[in-house]
């Protein structure tokens, strides 16, 4: 029995089948959790060296090249870049996409075990961070406070962080801005001096006096006693009693020479929020889990936590990165639900009856839902690519349904009892559909294989199409051929009211295949002006491409924006901090759609590692601006940017600044000219000269050059032969200058379990001037002091801040933005050409990246794939027909498929991204099958006897319902995706399009050009037969004249 | 007794059973997707891309008393859908072996 047949006969099990993957499938949804992206993993590894002391210079020749040269050997290695500065050195390694990290972390390791022992001394261990889209912080939460500032941190680590940080899934939580307690011992100098003391020897009796110390046991009669000395401080104030030496035999206490100040950190960064200062919490989430959850649990639980804190501390969201995620997917599920609508609505429209309708349209929730199983099992997400997948499919799962249904009907209507029509009227096409859905299979099945970032956005749309489109294939075959048996009636009687209302749409039908077929009559008879004019048609919208501008991924309109402003090198953290509230004044009043605005200026504690990894400095501003949501908004997150781009530009104050929209692979496109040399001078002058060339270009924004300013550093230059006289060396020397002025951390003051720093070193009057470090005494070990200005000079001198470096050589990138209303290809062509004009040394090379290289790199992927998917549905074609020829004729739908995509793009002014070349992908597939259904039915025809002029006509009139049916649900199926208006929505957009326009502009071309082509070729075939007769014929008779 | 040959459409199939139990017709050989075509109109059924549909045959031997309600009911059955195809054809059997039945 066969499969259709044992599905109509038991009913019971086909249903109970069908009702298990729906149970599955919607058990599955509410676990499915909810991304922007597919899971990308992680491809890049950084190694992070702290070598405190040393300059950019130092750190680049003594730590980043020796971990350069050796990891440079790391297998899969794509690029290796560094960046030194000062105190640390940054190694990034960027490996191909899809290998796997654990392997290649592992690889590093072993490489960094050779290296370690030759770096130098005081370096610290490097440190392996595995940096993913993961490690993107989910949440920033902005703390508000007035008299709660100054113990801020402890009140936010013990009851913000830390209840925090026990939600699962939340990685790390930061705070910044929050300063830490820290017990200041600022010494006198000049007291110091007169007593001969210096700060190593009152920092080492600190160390010394506060302790706890275990002294073993005693046994006193019959009993054992432990015995310890208490010597740790119980109050920081306790320590200006201690004796820290002795002058003419008077005790010298520490309050003699010093003052003791119970006070925070003397650097830190600092935080405002809308113009009051505060903290931020940077909540990053762990590995793997799913940001939108953690989200929501931190959310619910931080109105529990502000109950906690003190009245003052207030909190707030600075940004939210699932929200998008949520309004993005959110915007889509619902144009998926216009699209099944729409799709139930076409497939009403041409079949008239609730009954056909609803047996077809039931095959849509069922294979949809069936790809939530696959997700959950392969744990996926829902996520932008494999919500359009869905919705792509929603017009392509009805297609096998309506064509068994067809057949079906038409069966019931020659007079078969419903149970065999199913039956008979299924087997009859199966062998057709299951070829024509190979051809989908041969288009989405390669999309699976693709490598690089590309890969991993597409092998789910792959995969999803494929399943869907399997469940709806095996649904067809079965379950529609039950349900008709068992709903469709012999004889439907067709009420006055269906009448009425489907009455005039049967007769539009009717005139609409009469038409078509008078058409293609007229057609056939001027075969060579339709070719003719199709090609020119098609090469007319080649022309197009001219026009079309491309880009990578279509920048998002989201709801973040962040900027660093630089300015002057140097600039105190007060000057900044004025600045930087004057312009959130500023932001705050030309813009209406700010909610929140956020900066943080100074430079981070050592354990705030995500602050140390961002660009930092006193002179640095970093805001966060949070707009309203892309709907409530009139402007464009571009347009803002743009516009605050031209504020910054006033200023004269501003040495550099840079905004960008802060949303992974949706930011705005940015072209790179990566110059690699040597020399600074010379890459500076030609950087220079770039950025001047860049400028001019009318769509660049924000020129940025890479490498920052010089920094002006105070150098000490030891005199080697004075120290070695002295019996010193040069680290005994820097040793003394760096305990005076960045302290000495002598011990720890313990309370309440936490532990704070006790730093020993100048007060702060004495560390205003050169004059102060000229006049630091340098004790050698005969207790001998020497000014430091004895031992050598100190200089002023100009340092390049950071050392950039990209596969081992020294790099300046110089970038611009392509700013609002401008594209990525254009602005490309220029920089491209502005380049040849520019002279460049023969020591230097220049390479343009960016956006415009990964959209290249992804291009040229999908270019190669589309030829295999070409390959591989012409050979589904051609062994479905059994000819070499039928399937070029069919093929002929793809190039006109183009003609529409252009045509699309050309007049919606959308530009050719990545999504676009998935739709044309996808199209390939898509239009061939109309091809398919024609040129299959056309054969049938012919077999039956038909010549081929009339085999074509019968066909044309007899397909042309089910064509512009099938054509209908997909294309009208792809209209939600193409206007879309919600979040996110740009990123589906150009997909709608293209698959909207291509489609229907092949449908229309190739339901004149493919019918009149078949006809070229089969008469070109009838007469070559009949040639070959005739010779055969003559060759016999002259064999017979001969024998005569 | 009688031998007569149905052959049909296969949709027919069920409901030409259904006839064969009413008529108390027990015995017959069915032929499941057999290939032909009629001699004077009709569609072929080849089951092949051109013509998809496939034929049932049946052979059954009956009493001379049933055969003309079977050829009723074909007939009957013929109207019902004419576009679907059902003949009869009718020998005589001049010799059969079944044991407790006289030829």
């Amino acid at each position: 029995m066969s499969i259709y047949e044992s599905s109509v006969r038991k009913p019971i099990m086909t249903a109970l089948v069908y009702v298990a993957v729906l149970v599955l499938g919607l058990f599955s949804l509410p676990r499915l959790p909810i991304d922007l992206f597919p899971d990308m993993g992680t491809n890049s590894i950084m190694i992070f060296t702290v070598y405190t002391g040393a300059s950019a210079a130092d750190i680049e020749n003594n730590v980043t090249r020796p971990l350069e040269n050796v990891l440079n050997s790391v297998s899969d290695l794509k690029h290796i870049s560094s960046n030194s500065r000062e105190n640390y050195s940054i190694v990034y390694l960027e490996f191909e996409w899809g290998i796997d990290i654990d392997e290649a972390t592992n690889d590093v390791r072993d490489k960094l075990d050779m290296v370690t022992s030759s770096l130098p001394d005081e370096a610290n261990s490097p440190i392996i961070f595995k940096f993913s889209t993961d490690d993107i912080p989910i949440m920033m939460l902005s703390v508000q406070s007035e008299e709660s500032t100054k113990a801020l941190y402890k009140i936010l680590d013990d009851r913000l962080a830390s209840p925090l940080s026990r939600i699962s899934g939340v990685g790390t939580v930061s705070i910044s801005g929050a300063p830490q307690r820290e017990i200041q011992i600022y010494c006198d100098p000049q007291r110091l001096e007169a007593y001969n003391l210096t700060i190593e020897a009152i920092a080492a009796v600190i160390g010394y006096e506060n302790r706890n110390l275990p002294l073993g046991n005693i046994d006193i009669g019959s009993e054992t006693y432990s015995m310890r000395v208490q010597g740790e401080f119980v109050d920081a104030q306790e320590m200006s009693n201690i004796v820290v030496g002795s002058y003419n035999n008077q005790n010298v206490y520490l309050r003699d020479v010093a003052r003791i100040d119970d006070n925070i950190q003397e650097r830190l960064q600092e935080v405002y929020n809308d113009g009051k200062q505060g903290a931020m919490i940077i909540i990053q989430k762990q590995s793997g889990a799913n940001s939108v959850q953690i989200a929501r649990k931190v959310q619910a639980v931080l109105p529990n936590i502000q109950k906690n804190l003190p009245p003052d501390v207030k909190i707030g969201i600075i940004a939210d990165t699932t929200d998008g995620i949520i309004n993005t997917i959110n915007s889509l599920s619902s144009a998926i639900t216009d699209t099944l609508v729409l799709v139930i609505l076409v497939v009403l429209f041409f079949l008239g009856r609730w009954r056909a309708t609803f047996i077809v349209a039931i095959v849509i929730p069922i294979s949809l839902v069936g790809s939530f199983i696959y997700l959950l099992m392969t744990g996926n997400s829902l996520n932008i690519i494999s919500l359009s997948s869905l919705s792509i499919a929603i017009g392509m799962v009805v297609d096998d349904a309506i064509v068994v249904l067809e057949n079906i009907t038409t069966h019931i209507e020659r007079g078969s009892k419903p149970k065999s029509a199913a039956i008979y009227g299924t087997s009859e096409v199966s062998i057709s559909i299951m070829a024509s859905t190979m051809v989908i299979f041969a288009v989405f099945i390669p999309l699976t294989f693709i490598t690089g970032m590309s890969g991993i956005l597409f092998r789910q749309l792959g995969w999803i199409v494929t399943i869907v489109i399997f469940i709806s294939l095996m649904a067809s075959l079965t379950l529609t051929p039950m349900l008709s048996s068992i709903m469709l009636k012999n004889n439907p009687n067709r009420g006055k009211v269906f009448g009425f209302v489907y009455g005039p749409i049967e007769r539009f039908l009717e005139k609409l295949s009469n038409g078509y077929s008078k058409l293609l009559g007229i057609a056939l008879n001027h075969k060579l002006i339709v070719t003719i004019s199709a090609l020119a048609i098609f090469f007319g919208s080649l022309m197009l491409m001219m026009i079309i501008p491309t880009e990578f991924f279509p920048s998002q309109d989201g709801d973040r924006l962040s900027a660093t402003v630089k300015l002057p090198i140097s600039t105190r953290v007060e000057t900044s901090r004025t600045f930087g509230l004057e312009l959130t004044k500023t932001f705050q009043e030309k813009y209406p759609e700010l909610l929140g605005c956020t900066f943080s200026v100074g430079q981070p504690d050592d354990n705030n590692t995500y602050g140390m990894l961002s660009e930092n400095g006193t002179h640095i501003l970093s805001f966060i601006l949070r707009f309203k949501k892309k709907t409530d908004r009139i402007r464009t997150l571009n347009e803002i940017a743009d516009n605050i781009r031209q504020d910054l530009a006033t200023y004269t104050n501003v040495q550099t600044f840079n905004v960008s929209a802060s949303s992974g692979m949706g930011g705005q496109s940015s072209v790179d000219i990566e110059l690699y040399g040597y020399n600074f001078e010379t890459s500076d002058r030609i950087a220079a000269m770039v950025a001047d060339s860049m400028s001019s270009i009318p769509g660049a924004s924000q020129v940025n050059i890479s490498r920052s300013e010089y920094i002006p550093e105070i150098q000490i230059d030891f005199n080697r032969e004075k120290l070695a006289e002295l019996g010193l060396n040069m680290t005994t020397a820097a040793m003394y200058v760096r305990n005076r002025f960045n302290g000495a951390v002598a011990s720890y003051y313990r309370e309440d379990g936490e532990e704070y720093s006790i730093k020993v070193r100048y007060a702060p009057e004495f560390r205003e001037s050169i004059e102060a470090i000229e006049n630091i005494l340098v004790y050698n070990s005969q207790g001998v002091g020497v000014r430091v200005k004895d031992l050598g000079t100190v200089v002023e001198r100009m340092t390049p801040p950071t050392i950039e470096r990209k596969d081992r050589e020294r790099i300046v990138t110089v970038s611009c933005v392509v700013g609002a209303g401008s594209v990525l290809s254009e602005v490309y062509t220029d920089v491209a050409r502005k380049m040849n004009n520019i002279d460049i040394p023969s020591e230097m090379t220049y390479h343009i990246g960016g956006t415009y290289e990964d959209q290249q790199e992804s291009f040229g992927d999908l270019i190669s794939l589309m030829a295999l998917i070409v390959l591989l549905v012409y050979i589904v074609m051609a062994s479905q027909f059994e000819s070499f020829v039928y399937p070029f004729v069919i093929m002929a739908a793809v190039l006109f498929g183009f003609t529409g995509v252009f045509i699309g793009l050309a007049v919606t002014n959308t530009p050719l991204g990545i999504m676009a070349m998935v739709g044309m992908l996808m199209l390939i597939g898509i239009v061939v099958k109309n091809g398919i259904v024609l040129i299959d039915y056309t054969i049938l025809c012919r077999g039956r006897g038909m010549d081929v002029r009339t085999a074509v006509i019968t066909a044309g009139k007899s397909r042309l319902r089910p064509i512009l049916m099938t054509t209908l649900t997909t294309v009208i199926g792809m209209i939600p995706l193409a206007v879309g208006k919600g979040e996110g929505a740009e990123m589906w957009n150009s997909l709608g399009i293209t698959v909207a326009w291509g489609l229907s502009i092949s449908t229309l071309i190739t339901l004149i050009i493919v019918p009149v082509l078949y006809s070229a070729m089969a008469n070109f075939g009838i007469k070559r037969k009949e040639r070959k007769a005739l010779r055969k014929e003559r060759k016999a008779l002259q064999e017979v004249t001969i024998q005569n | 007794m009688k031998a007569v040959f149905i052959s049909f459409y296969q949709a027919f199939h069920d409901e030409l059973i259904e006839v064969f139990d009413n008529l108390e017709i027990r015995g017959y050989t069915y032929w499941d997707a057999v290939k032909g075509r009629g001699t004077f109109n009709g569609e072929p059924h080849y089951g092949t891309h051109t013509w998809p549909t496939m034929n049932g045959a049946i052979l059954t031997f009956i009493e001379d008393d049933k055969l003309q309600p079977l050829m009723d009911k074909i007939k009957q059955l013929d109207n019902s859908a004419p576009q679907q195809g059902i003949r009869a054809f009718v020998m005589p059997a001049e010799a059969i072996y079944c044991p407790g039945v006289e030829s």
